[in-house]
């Protein structure tokens, strides 16, 4: 899947944000959304919340957990676990970028927030990497791994399945000679 | 883009579409950004039309004629008495009048607002006296205002618009700091957030800032001693063209205790022991040498770790990028270009711009040395006059209007504090300079005395078609500013005569 494709399932997630228009119920195909009155809070999905963003036409409030406090508790828990941590959101990473580029006037200390999730995703995409790493050594079958985001999974997934597949067709050439097992990966 | 339009018009019900006619001027250029900006906020579509000229604006108005339905002043030049009559019609059979013309079909509610509102500003905005001049990317950012859709990104077009009027010597200081303030009232709305640990904004976030600023053009994007050099203020006051001038440069940068190595430096790169108070020991030392007035107020704009500017920064870049003649481009292509430097997310185009300013400049004050030096600067009169020759260096420069009105404006001035001659200085200036070869044109424009009370009226707009009427010499007199115009090369010497003994 390719990261952009991730972002668009990402934009899916509701926000809660402040219009500045008023505008009856709107019937979409994917749900109701509205109405829509100056100065009440109204959930939306993201992609909607960033269009309204950028003509203006809304403020958004901040996710709850787009905290420094809440972030920083949740970076010194994955640091301190061996297995990944529950995140906040599936899509933290998407829902972070978008909102801190579109709407970072509208999160406040948004510089540091910034930092503290790209350290989270540091953190567990390291522990991915070495949880590969063990997984080509041990020659494993098949390998579980809790917590992990779409997007992380992307990063990883498409590198670390070419990386088998090539691996599986030098060792079978090695051993081209002799009844050849077949291996599930 | 005239086609798709047509195609549009056909093929699809008629939907409200607006047509911007835009000059090439930066306060033009800032307006139609502050549009542009309401527009796309409110998916209203909309036609740019850049035009250079009277002759341009009819042909585009010819050409979309039967879609325009009202006519919206946009320019501070109102020397058309029929506009009354033709502001209060709907219809769209006059003749061009208008220097940009806003057509809306109001089909919706709220597009009946904005018109209603354009209306009444405009309205208002008419009431006053012609001569009260406001210029269009003011009125543009109170249209917004008014709607309440008005950003930080339009505020800091408003105050572009501005400065550019200052730059070009179009408004008195006294209306320069009045707006001044009005920008800064509003500056304080937009920018008041109390930045302490709670409630830190992004550094990524614009903000824009009041300056009490030295008025060194481009100061903090060359160096000091550059900046000192080029700007018209500082070359004129020191008479940099002489070797005293350069003496007293000297002498200058000693009394500050600046040492020159770290002044002939990039201003990024100079001690941050000597940035620290900077302003106030220049402004010291300018004092004892005459300059008064060498800090003015200002704004500045603020994104990011390392984009900081001020508002004469952007002029001079956006003049440049407009007036390019580098590559040799179309005048469309340089105008979108130069309009795409306005934008924050285009800053390559405005470093460019910087470095074209910076060129732009320097062949300025060279051209204005020269000129001093070789005595180019003859009274005729009732005016002074002055023309560069073909083979003058960066001539191709100045056969651009409005580089041409700067260069003309700071020989003035220097001239001013060159001559001895009481008389001479509160003189007029015509200055003219080879415009295209092969057609044997020359471009001529008429510059104001220097005078402390000067309203900044021109009335060489007159002068010129009268003389041009009286010797049928073959003028052109496309320009919005009426006191730009063309003439044949050979015609040069009896429509200069016509003009002095009009205005002896």
């Amino acid at each position: 899947m390719d990261p952009a494709e991730a972002e668009f399932l990402a934009e899916q997630e509701l926000v809660t944000i402040i219009p500045n228009f008023s505008l009856d119920r709107i019937y979409l195909i994917g749900g109701d959304l509205g109405p829509f009155n100056p100065g009440l809070p109204v959930q939306v999905p993201l992609w909607l919340a960033m269009n309204l963003k950028q003509r203006q036409k809304c403020r958004i409030i901040p996710l709850e957990w787009m905290d420094v406090e809440k972030l920083e508790q949740i970076r010194d828990q994955e640091r301190k676990e061996d297995t990944f941590t529950p995140m906040p959101s599936p899509y933290y990473m998407e829902l972070t970028k978008l909102l801190l580029n579109y709407a970072s006037e509208n999160i406040p200390k948004a510089d540091e927030i910034r930092t503290l999730v790209k350290e989270t995703w540091d953190t567990r995409i390291a522990k991915l990497r070495l949880s590969a790493d063990s997984f080509v050594r041990q020659q494993e079958a098949h390998a579980r791994l809790d917590n992990l985001t779409l997007m992380e999974i992307n990063t990883a997934g498409t590198f670390l399945t070419q990386a088998l597949d090539h691996m599986y067709k030098l060792r079978t050439n090695l051993h081209s000679g002799e009844s050849a097992q077949s291996q599930d990966f | 883009m005239f086609y798709l339009f047509y195609f549009i018009k056909n093929f699809y019900p008629t939907p409200p579409r607006v047509l911007l006619l835009v000059a090439s001027d930066v306060d033009a250029l800032c307006a139609c950004k502050i549009l542009q900006a309401l527009f796309q906020c409110d998916h209203v579509q909309y036609t740019l039309v850049p035009v250079s000229g009277w002759q341009e604006l009819e042909t585009a108005f010819l050409e979309h004629k039967d879609q325009v339905k009202l006519l919206v002043k946009q320019d501070d030049d109102l020397e058309i008495p029929a506009y009354d009559d033709l502001f209060r019609d709907e219809e769209e059979d006059e003749e061009d009048s208008g220097n940009e013309s806003e057509g809306t079909e109001p089909s919706e509610k709220r597009r009946r607002l904005e018109e209603d509102v354009v209306e009444r500003t405009l309205k208002r905005r008419q009431k006053r006296e012609w001569e009260a001049r406001r210029y269009s990317a003011m009125v543009m950012f109170d249209l917004a205002w008014i709607m309440s859709k008005d950003l930080n990104d339009m505020l800091w077009w408003a105050i572009v618009g501005l400065t550019d009027q200052w730059v070009q010597d179009r408004i008195t200081q006294m209306k320069y700091v009045t707006d001044i303030g009005t920008l800064q009232r509003h500056v304080s709305r937009h920018n008041h957030r109390n930045e302490d640990d709670e409630n830190s904004l992004s550094i990524d976030c614009m903000r824009i800032a009041f300056e009490y600023d030295l008025r060194l053009a481009l100061y903090q994007h060359w160096s000091l001693y550059e900046s000192l050099c080029n700007t018209c203020y500082t070359s004129a006051s020191l008479k940099l063209w002489s070797v005293q001038g350069q003496k007293r440069l000297q002498e200058l940068l000693a009394d500050m205790g600046l040492p020159l190595k770290q002044v002939k430096q990039k201003f990024h790169s100079m001690d941050i022991s000597l940035k620290e108070n900077l302003q106030e020991m220049i402004e010291e030392s300018a004092n004892k040498f005459g300059m008064k007035d060498l800090r003015v107020q200002t704004f500045s704009i603020h994104f990011g770790f390392k984009n900081k500017f001020l508002a004469s920064d952007v002029v001079y870049a956006t003049v440049s990028l407009m007036e390019n003649i580098e590559k040799d481009e179309s005048e469309t292509d340089n105008f979108i270009r130069a309009l795409d430097s306005l934008s924050r997310s285009n800053l390559d185009k405005l470093r460019q711009g910087l470095e074209l300013a910076k060129k732009q400049l320097r062949a300025i004050q060279q051209t204005v040395a020269s000129c001093i030096c070789t005595n180019l600067v003859i009274s005729q009169g009732p005016f002074l006059y002055c023309y560069l020759m073909e083979g003058t260096p960066d001539v191709k420069l100045f056969s651009k209007p409005v580089s041409l009105c700067l260069l003309s404006k700071y020989l003035l001035k220097s001239f001013v504090c060159s001559t001895k001659n009481k008389r001479c200085k509160l003189l007029p200036l015509i200055m003219a300079a080879p415009m295209n070869v092969e057609q044997a044109t020359v471009i001529m424009v008429g510059i104001p005395p220097e005078t402390e009370s000067s309203d900044k009226k021109n009335f060489f707009g007159r002068a010129f078609e009268k003389a041009a009427e009286s010797t049928n010499s073959r003028t052109l007199h496309n320009h919005f500013d009426m006191s730009i115009i063309e003439l044949k090369m050979e015609d040069r010497s009896k429509f200069l005569d016509a003009l002095t003994s009009l205005l002896s």
